[in-house]
Parts: C-alpha cells; sequence; structure tokens
C-alpha cells in the first residue's frame, strides 16, 4: 500500500519498479541523479517555428506527434530555456557554469558585460586597422566565442586506470560533451585563478577568449600540454578496454 | 575645476566658435540615428551620463537622433526676446528616454551660434565648466575684489585673473566661482554675450545631501557655497539668455525609484524655486525613432548577432526595451 501511494505521489504511471530499473542498469553503475519524471515523459519542444506551421505542410511523421501528444506526458519547460530568436545553448551553458551560489542575475550580467567587452575590443582594432586588415578582423562576439571553445577543447584525455594497485593516466578519446565541458572548465578556472586583484572578470574572460580565439594564451597551451602528456603515455593506451 | 575653466580661457584663440573643450569625466555612449539630418558633434566628448563608453572610439564619431523635444526646444531658442528675463526650460522624463543628449543638442545649437555656456554635467558633483565664445578676453571683471590684506583682482581686469586667483588659493575657490558666476550674469544682462545655463540633475540643488559634520550632523544644502551660487544663477533675475535644466533620478538619493514628475524629484523648495518654468516631457522612442535607432545600429554593424537583422528579432528588440532608448541601448551592446 505504502509503495503504491508512494508511486502515486511520484507521478509514476503504474509500470512495475522492475521494468523501469531495467531500463538505466549498467553493470557496477548506480543512478546518482534522479528525476522527478518517469521514463514515459517526453521532452519538451521549444521551437517556434514548428509550432506556426499549418497544419496542412506538416509531414506525416510530424502529424503523428501532433496526434500523439494528445495522450503523452510532456515534462515542463526548463525556467531559462526561452523560445527567443537570441538564445545560444552554449552561452547558457557558459553562464550557469560560472555561477556561483545560484546567483544567475550576476552570472549572466557578467556574460554580457563580456561579450560587449569582446565586441568594443574588435571595434577598436577594427577603426585602427588598414583596409586590407579590416576584413581578416572578425567582430561578432558570438563566433568569437564559439570559435575560442572550439579550439580549446582537447581532442584526447587523460584518465586514471587502476591496475595492479596503481593508478596509471590512460589516454582515453573524449565524447563531444565531456571535450566541452573541460574546455569551458579551464576557461573559467583560468579567469578566476590567474588574474590580478583588481581586474574584473568580464575583462580578464575577454581578453582570454580573444587570445583563444587566435590559438594562443593559457587555455590552449593548457589543452596542448593535455595532449603532450596523452603523446607521453601512449603505452598505457592498452590499459583501456572499451 | 577652475583649473579647466582657465585652460578654456587661455585657449580660446585657437579654438573654433562653437567647438567643446570639456576637460573629461566620463564620455558619452550617444545613440543616434538622423530623422531628418545627422547632427555631428565629433569634438563632443565629456558629458556625464550613465554609461561610460566612448562612440568615437567604437564609431569613429558622436551623433546625436534629432528628437521631437530637443527640436521644440531649439525653436523656442530661437525666438527668445533677449530683453525679458530669462525662460527656464525644465526636461524631464523617465529614465534612459533621452533627457542628458536632449540637453547636449540644445548646448551643441547654442555654441554653434556663439553663445556663452554655463554647462553643469552633473549636478551632483558640481563639475562645471566654462564654453567661451571667440571673445571671451572682453569679460571684465566690474568690481574690485578683495580676497586678503594683499591680495586684490582690479576692477576691469579680465574674467581669467579670477579664475587663477581661485586655482591659486584653494580657500577661496569657492569665492571664486561664485564671483565668476555673478559677473556672467550681470554682463550677459547688459547684452555684451548670450549665456546660455545648462544644468543636468538640477533637482540635486534642492535635495538632501550625504554630507556630514564632523560631528556626525547632516550638512543642508544651502550651506554649501557652490549650491548657494548655483541657484543663485538658476533664478530668472537676468536676461539676455535662457536656463534649461534637467531632472535626474539617477543620481538623487532618498527618492524613490519610480519618481520622474518635477513635483516628486524637486521637492517643494525646489519647485517653488523654479516656478514657473517650461516643461519638456521626454518619453521613449516612437516606432519610427525606434526604427531609425536599429537602422544606425545595423549601418555601422554595431549589431553583429545575426538574428538582429530579422524582423523577429527587432520585435523581441522592441518587447526587451520596451521602446526605451537606455534599455536598447544596453541590449545591443552584448548582441
Amino acid at each position: 500500500m505504502a509503495a503504491s501511494a508512494v508511486k502515486g505521489v511520484r507521478g509514476w504511471s503504474s509500470l512495475p519498479l522492475v521494468a523501469r530499473r531495467a531500463v538505466l542498469r549498467l553493470p557496477g553503475v548506480t543512478q546518482v541523479r534522479w528525476s522527478r519524471y518517469g521514463p514515459e515523459y517526453r521532452d519538451p519542444k521549444i521551437d517556434k517555428e514548428y509550432y506556426h506551421k499549418p497544419v496542412a505542410e506538416l509531414t506525416e511523421e510530424e502529424k503523428y506527434d501532433q496526434e500523439l501528444k494528445k495522450t503523452q506526458l510532456i515534462k515542463a519547460a526548463p525556467a531559462m530555456k526561452t523560445s527567443s530568436v537570441f538564445e545560444d545553448p552554449v552561452i547558457s551553458k557558459f553562464t550557469n557554469m560560472m555561477m556561483k551560489g545560484g546567483n544567475k542575475v550576476l552570472a549572466r550580467s557578467l556574460m554580457t558585460q563580456t561579450l560587449e567587452a569582446v565586441k568594443r575590443k574588435q571595434f577598436e582594432k577594427y577603426h585602427a586597422a588598414s583596409a586590407e586588415e579590416q576584413a581578416t578582423i572578425e567582430r561578432n562576439p558570438y563566433t568569437i566565442f564559439h570559435q575560442a571553445l572550439k579550439n580549446c577543447e582537447p581532442v584526447i584525455g587523460l584518465v586514471p586506470i587502476l591496475k595492479g594497485g596503481h593508478f596509471y593516466q590512460v589516454p582515453v578519446p573524449l565524447a563531444d560533451r565531456r571535450r566541452r565541458f573541460l574546455a569551458m572548465k579551464w576557461m573559467i578556472t583560468e579567469c578566476r585563478e590567474n588574474k590580478h586583484r583588481r581586474t574584473l572578470m568580464p575583462e580578464k574572460l575577454s581578453h582570454e577568449l580573444l587570445e583563444a580565439f587566435h590559438n594562443q594564451g593559457p587555455v590552449v597551451k593548457k589543452k596542448q600540454d593535455m595532449h603532450k602528456m596523452a603523446e607521453a603515455n601512449r603505452a598505457l593506451a592498452h590499459y583501456r578496454w572499451w | 575645476m577652475l583649473k579647466g575653466i582657465r585652460r578654456l580661457i587661455s585657449r580660446v584663440h585657437k579654438v573654433d566658435p562653437g567647438c567643446f573643450l570639456h576637460t573629461g569625466t566620463q564620455a558619452p555612449q550617444s545613440i543616434a540615428a538622423h530623422l531628418d539630418n545627422q547632427v555631428p558633434l565629433e569634438s563632443h566628448r565629456a558629458i556625464s551620463r550613465t554609461n561610460e563608453s566612448d562612440p568615437v572610439k567604437t564609431f569613429g564619431e558622436a551623433c546625436l537622433m534629432v528628437r521631437k523635444p530637443a527640436l521644440e526646444l531649439l525653436h523656442y531658442l530661437k525666438n527668445t526676446n533677449f530683453a525679458y528675463p530669462a525662460v527656464r526650460y525644465l526636461v524631464y522624463g523617465e529614465k534612459g528616454t533621452g533627457k542628458t543628449l536632449s540637453l547636449c543638442h540644445v548646448i551643441h545649437f547654442c555654441a554653434k551660434q556663439d553663445w556663452l555656456i554655463l554647462h553643469i554635467p552633473d549636478g551632483k558633483n558640481f563639475l562645471s565648466f566654462l564654453q567661451p565664445a571667440k571673445d571671451s578676453k572682453l569679460i571684465k571683471v566690474q568690481e574690485k575684489y578683495v580676497w586678503n590684506k594683499r591680495e586684490s583682482t582690479e576692477k576691469g581686469s579680465p574674467l581669467g585673473e579670477v579664475v587663477e586667483q581661485g586655482i591659486t588659493r584653494v580657500k577661496n575657490a569657492t569665492d571664486a566661482v561664485g564671483i565668476v558666476l555673478k559677473e556672467l550674469k550681470r554682463q550677459s544682462s547688459l547684452g555684451i554675450f548670450r549665456l546660455l545655463v545648462a544644468v543636468d540633475g538640477v533637482n540635486a540643488l534642492w535635495g538632501r545631501t550625504t554630507l556630514k559634520r564632523e560631528d556626525k550632523s547632516l550638512i543642508a544644502p544651502e550651506e554649501l557655497a557652490l549650491i548657494h551660487n548655483l541657484r543663485k544663477m538658476v533664478k530668472n533675475d537676468w536676461h539676455g539668455g535662457a536656463i534649461v535644466l534637467t531632472l535626474s533620478q539617477t543620481g538623487s538619493v532618498f527618492k524613490p525609484r519610480r519618481a520622474y514628475l518635477p513635483q516628486e524629484l524637486l521637492g517643494k523648495e525646489g519647485f517653488d524655486a523654479l516656478d514657473p518654468f517650461i516643461p519638456m516631457l521626454v518619453s521613449n522612442y516612437t516606432p519610427k525613432e525606434f526604427e531609425s535607432c536599429l537602422q544606425y545600429y545595423l549601418e555601422n554593424n554595431w549589431l553583429q548577432h545575426e538574428k538582429a537583422h530579422t524582423e523577429d528579432g527587432k520585435k523581441e528588440l522592441l518587447f526587451l526595451s520596451n521602446a526605451n532608448p537606455w534599455q536598447l541601448e544596453r541590449l545591443c551592446a552584448y548582441l
């Protein structure tokens, strides 16, 4: 009785508990993050274009999708995801990583100030440059941001693997999301730690982003160090079993 | 501040008429597009505003948008009768609608017309600069002023000497400012030149101060000599010019954030002192002004985001900023 009450409270459907766990079971892996939603909940689709399409233009799959939605349960959209044309998932992720103590207002203002600083610096350079150079100077802060983070992503990473009582740093290919995370993490740590007490975050971050855009600077150096270490530990690659 | 005046007066022969020589406080970010004609202000740099970025660095130029309140003011100024006492115009409006820049537009116009301009960019900080006309050397002191036992300024000496005195003897600096202002008022009434008194954030003259004496008791604004002198300037007991004032909530203390009407920001005392005046309301952008502002940004490639060029992007900007110039500027800064 208690078990079924719990199930009802959590919004789970009448699927048995065993079936739910079987979906996510991996050997030696226990689930850490739980979601209030059961597996039958679908992710919301936040896209103005999709919903503004008139009925005639929908393909077969989309019509089926629409029909299905009438009976399916959908999760609530997260608060920070908007249908704004100016929204960028990479920027949102970076802002969340910069946030401390849940102070999203501060993190977002730092992000916007950084983008503004990058833009102003590039405009200054543009006006100081000759006509040929002006064509090469990139002034869009968003392209600079994306390119800089791409330049900071490592291709191969190191993972500590326990063998014979010792931990060896084994070179391992990284997933896309792990690479993006590492690039952002390195960028933020670099800007927090290695700056003068009185420099503000937007100024330092804009400087680092511009350097990374040109493949220079400490974050790109860290990525290259990581690559060198992986190259040095090539012999240990056999310790990887996946 | 007196050093600024001296530098201006001594450099006057090198300066073209109608050109500003403010020794910078903060630099503005002027928003611009032209409805009818562009008003370039290449040398217009140091007007204190909420923003601290320099448009000359980013765009290579500094432009103002020509808007209705400014045009109205210019029309009135063109038709002033200099025999009557100076008319007071009070520019008011909500935060970020363009009061300071309307003031700047008027000052630019008057400078081109060779008026003598007393511009106080920030009512709170009283950094006042004098923009003299070509013949400022002709402004002579008309009384004898005795500073102390040994120094005095004779009748008929140029105004620059009073300023020098104020700079060298810091104790008499406020008196020097008072004398400069008094002489200017008197002599503009004589018709030698036309004086424009432009004060930004005039509600600071009548508000409460946060300054304290050594025994922690608050100082009332009347007791400060600078404020006293400025209040005398703003009184319309002289003729031969005009007074243009702006309210500003951003610097004021002890006033609610939403207050923008003259009665609320000036208080009873200020309102009575400034009464009668001609109020000019500055409001948010009309659709046409908004469009032209966005066009200006697009022409200068300030809006770098790809989606900002689209209709959806523009609608979103309109929604987010509510056609408020300051808000729009902040949004476009990072887009």
